[in-house]
């Protein structure tokens, strides 16, 4: 077990937490907070995707002892957002979800995304969604989600 | 009393998802999000050896009661499964190995924890003692005289042979143009993203066990539990909660699903167990495997006669509760004259037993293989002959006039125009377009090429086709009882299951017209044995044409007694009352639903003499016609390929389609796509191979290659609506047609790109490896 301290959706959290625990385990099953959907827990599906210090990252891969005086954010710190708040607007316009387990990955890849491309064009949304795996939507919708949210987000 | 006009128009509209809000959010409720007080954790240990006797099974020292055998489940059945022919070999399939273990990744013991790290920590301390026994691994080879048996008693390793033959394939031996080819599907996972998972524990308060699974099925599973575990079903609740992707690989019962009850039963505290990738990759529900082995039979001008061959398809080492491998021949074969006039079949099926996990379905069921088959035959055909293949199709296609068509496999085909859809599909393509540029090399070095195929889907299909496939559970009906609440808003319970489907919108468009309401004012629940009416779930393409059917049939039901209320309230006759804009309206005013509500709920006194109160209506439904109705479509796919590397890039796909009425075509464009994508993966991309000793070789997604975003392009469709006969609103079911066409479309396109040196694509997947070496051999031949 190791003392860890973090902010997490704005709270702040300070636990033994034992070692070799994922982020992922770590924010599921110790807090409950299962929006992040695990799919293939060896880095590869992207359906864990939470932020930390603002970056992506794989919470399948991160060990929650690793967080410690970070900034983590899961999809459920992401309810009052403006701009993920517009994202899902565009998402549930264009079809982008249907089973839903992928989506707050794509929720919080999409919104990064959005960050770092003023106007991104279809090419350099598909590029940066190839680490993450939608098994039902054919990707169609959430490339024009992104797309027509980046336009609102970013005039 | 009539429905007004303009409150059928949520039939048709793009309404937005109801369901898209809590996944939105991230709030969506999977097995996996569950929580229950004291609920522990299981990891399985599966079997290392493709075949063996299972001699012993060493529990860890200080461990031993947190690990369970099969002999520690205490009684459980085997139940049958597979189609109840005499001629079909049952397999007992135990939850947990008993003397021999058949494939790699079959559950040995279960290990249970606090949490899953923990009994992940016991489960790799168990030692699995076996032998080794012969491994068969190849579908066709197991069947020479003097291979080795999975079963003992067996006289070969086939579960069943089959003939499906129609016309006289005698009667065409000496047609003047006879081609043999020899195709293969290979073997694939289904892999929702969200993996199998299974919670159990005892209700005390309501005397029952409840189990949480991810299924496509409750009501089914609930049956084949209830059955293995030897409860009556009165004490069995099965809840599908939000279920991630289905796809067909969560419509069968599972060694886990059972293990995990009967353990709840055993230990009386809540255990889970959630399927991890590797588990679903070696040890889930393993799906196509095909091998075709085919003469087709045709006249100089290209009209194809018969069609003669055998086809084995790999069934893994079990028969999957309730129907077994065997539809998977049985449909292959039957759906091998595609949408062609062809008149003489005649096809032997060998559905054979090898040491890999059990096949099941995955969306589109066998039909990805025949259509692969079939088309990629007309393709080769069309080359013999020096035809354009999209010209040899069109002599070959069944026209709107001869609908409907009875195939040569038997089935039906009852409504639609394929020659126009093909038509569409060259002109969305623009054929001409790319043959003018195929006339100049690709200043990249990359080849092009064009390629089409053609599907149909059959959906709707009950009793008549369900019983005739000898099928040991036979879907033919759903249910649904609408209930109005005091307030005049509506609760639809449902016994299909919507994972992914977007059934909690379309289903309430259906009672929003049928009721004169707002689809917002109406719940649909589902996935629940406890609170919905029975019902098969959703597989097969159905649950729009069964569901669909019921909810009509109920709300319809419902309507006629609103109107009796609502004109007793007005004092006016039934028949001059009209139901739409959420109010009975009458000759000189209107009553609104929640008032007619509040009467038939809360204030019985006020309901005409003779009328029972409450406003609830359960109806079943089942088409008219059993034997199903058919959504059909042309595939069209423009591919470039390097002929070194043998990358191939899809350059431009469209989709010509015809699935009948659309209740909501954004819904119906997203199934379209999704199926598409999946039919990209079996056709470029996704694979589970094995080695000679049966280890599979694709258990991460490091190697069992998922398609992303920048493997899958933009899609065009067109839609044709040509509304069914038989079913509601004219509907079809669609939900796996998207699925069918790829393999054979993009296999055409490459066969198109090296036309000029004949490079044969005869299998699945089209990966770099097989493309560059197909280019190689051609060359090689020519040389």
């Amino acid at each position: 077990m190791t003392s860890t301290s973090f902010c997490l959706n704005g709270r702040e959290i300070a636990q033994e937490i034992d070692s070799r625990q994922s982020l992922a385990d770590y924010v599921r099953e110790t807090l409950n907070l299962t929006g992040t959907h695990l799919g293939c827990e060896h880095g590869a599906c992207g359906a864990c995707t939470v932020e930390v210090d603002g970056t992506p990252v794989r919470s399948c891969l991160v060990l929650a002892v690793m967080c410690d005086g970070k900034n983590v954010e899961t999809i459920e710190g992401t309810r009052t957002d403006e701009a993920m708040n517009i994202i899902r607007r565009n998402f549930r316009e264009k079809h982008a979800l249907q089973c839903g387990f992928c989506t707050p990955g794509m929720l919080l890849t999409a919104r990064d995304i959005i960050r770092r491309h003023r106007a991104p064009n279809d090419a350099e949304i598909r590029a940066e969604l190839s680490g993450q795996i939608c098994r039902c939507t054919g990707y169609m919708g959430i490339v024009a989600a992104i797309k027509s949210a980046a336009v609102e987000i970013n005039g | 009393m009539s429905i007004s006009p303009e409150t059928e128009t949520w039939i048709g509209k793009s309404l937005l998802r109801k369901e898209d809000i809590r996944h939105l959010a991230g709030a969506g409720m999977f097995v996996a999000d569950i929580r229950m007080p004291n609920m522990q954790d299981v990891a399985f240990v599966r079997s290392p050896i493709a075949h063996g006797h299972l001699l012993g099974i060493e529990k860890p020292a200080g461990r031993e009661a947190s690990v369970f055998t099969l002999v520690d489940l205490g009684a459980v059945r085997c139940i049958d499964a597979g189609p109840e022919l005499a001629s079909f070999r049952t397999t007992p399939y135990p939850p947990l190995a008993g003397d021999r273990v058949r494939f790699v990744g079959q559950t040995v013991a279960a290990c249970i924890a606090p949490t899953r790290a923990e009994a992940e920590d016991i489960a790799e301390q168990v030692i699995v003692n076996t032998d080794d026994l012969p491994t068969v691994v190849d579908a066709v080879a197991a069947l020479q005289p003097g291979t080795a048996t999975l079963y003992d008693g067996w006289s070969n390793n086939a579960f069943i042979h089959a003939t499906i033959a129609e016309g006289d394939i005698a009667s065409v031996a000496n047609a003047p143009v006879q081609m043999h080819r020899t195709l293969k599907m290979n073997r694939q996972a289904t892999v929702a993203l969200e993996a199998r998972g299974v919670l159990a524990y005892w209700d005390h308060r309501l005397d029952e066990l409840v189990v949480y699974t991810s299924t496509q099925g409750p009501h089914v599973m609930r049956l084949g539990i209830a059955q293995s575990l030897g409860l009556p079903e009165h004490k069995l609740r099965v809840i599908a909660p939000d279920v991630g992707g289905g796809f067909g690989g969560k419509n069968r019962l599972m060694p886990e699903e059972i293990a995990i009850a009967a353990l709840a039963l055993k230990l009386g505290h809540p255990v889970r167990w959630i399927e991890d990738r590797r588990e679903h990759l070696i040890a889930s529900v393993h799906a196509r495997e095909h091998h075709y082995d085919l003469t087709l039979f045709a006249e100089t001008d290209g009209r194809v006669l018969g069609i003669k061959g055998a086809l084995h398809v790999d069934a893994g080492a079990y028969a999957l509760w309730p129907s077994g491998p065997f539809m998977e021949s049985s449909m292959a074969a039957r759906n091998l004259p595609g949408p062609y006039r062809i008149k003489h079949l005649h096809i032997d099926t060998h559905t054979v037993a090898t040491n890999k996990a059990p096949l099941g379905p995955y969306r589109g069921v066998a039909r990805p293989g025949a259509c692969f088959a079939i088309e990629r035959a007309m393709d080769e055909l069309a080359h013999e002959l020096g035809m354009d293949p999209s010209e040899l199709r069109r002599i070959n296609l069944v026209s709107a006039a001869d609908m409907p068509y009875r195939t040569a496999g038997g089935l039906l085909l009852d409504t639609g125009d394929y020659p126009t859809a093909l038509e569409a599909a060259v002109e969305m393509i623009d054929l001409p377009a790319i043959r003018e540029r195929q006339k100049t090399p690709e200043p990249d070095g990359r080849k092009i090429g064009v390629g089409f195929a053609v599907y149909t889907e059959q959906s709707g299909h009950g009793t008549v086709e369900w019983t005739k496939r000898k099928s040991r559970v036979v879907p033919g009906y759903e249910s649904a009882t609408v209930r109005m609440l005091p307030d005049g808003t509506v609760h639809l319970m449902v016994g299909i299951l919507n994972h992914g489907q977007g059934l909690e919108t379309s289903l309430a468009q259906i009672a929003a017209s049928e009721l004169g309401m707002h689809p917002d004012n109406i719940s649909v629940r589902h996935g629940d044995t406890g609170s919905t009416p029975y019902g098969f779930g959703t597989f097969a393409s159905r649950s729009i044409v069964f569901s669909g059917g019921a909810v009509a049939k109920a709300c319809r039901q419902l309507a006629i007694k609103i109107c009796r209320i609502g004109a007793h309230l007005m004092q006016t006759d039934t028949a001059e009352t009209a139901l739409r804009d959420n109010a009975v309206h009458g000759p000189s005013g209107s009553v609104s639903l929640a008032e007619i509500a509040r009467a038939a709920n809360t204030r019985p006194e006020l309901l005409p003499q003779g009328t029972e109160p409450g406003l609830e209506v359960t109806a079943t439904y089942e088409p008219p016609d059993s034997g199903g109705v058919f959504s059909y479509g042309v595939h069209a796919a423009l591919v470039a390929a390097d002929p070194k590397t043998g990358i191939v890039e899809i350059l431009k796909y469209a989709v010509a389609e015809d699935c009948g009425t659309m209740i909501n075509p954004l819904i119906v464009d997203g199934q379209i796509i999704g199926g598409v994508a999946q039919g990209i993966g079996t056709a470029l991309y996704e694979e589970l191979p094995y080695d000679e000793a049966g280890q599979p070789l694709a258990t991460t997604f490091g190697d069992y290659m998922m398609p992303c975003a920048t493997e899958i392009p933009h899609f065009e469709i067109r839609h044709f609506v040509t509304p069914a006969r038989n079913t509601e609103y004219g509907v079809k079911g669609m939900g796996e047609g998207g699925a069918i066409a790829p393999p054979a479309t993009i296999a055409n396109a490459l066969t198109d790109a090296f036309r000029d040196i004949g490079a044969k694509f005869l299998e699945t997947p089209m990966t770099p490896r097989r493309v560059s070496e197909a280019v190689a051999r051609a060359h090689g031949e020519n040389g």
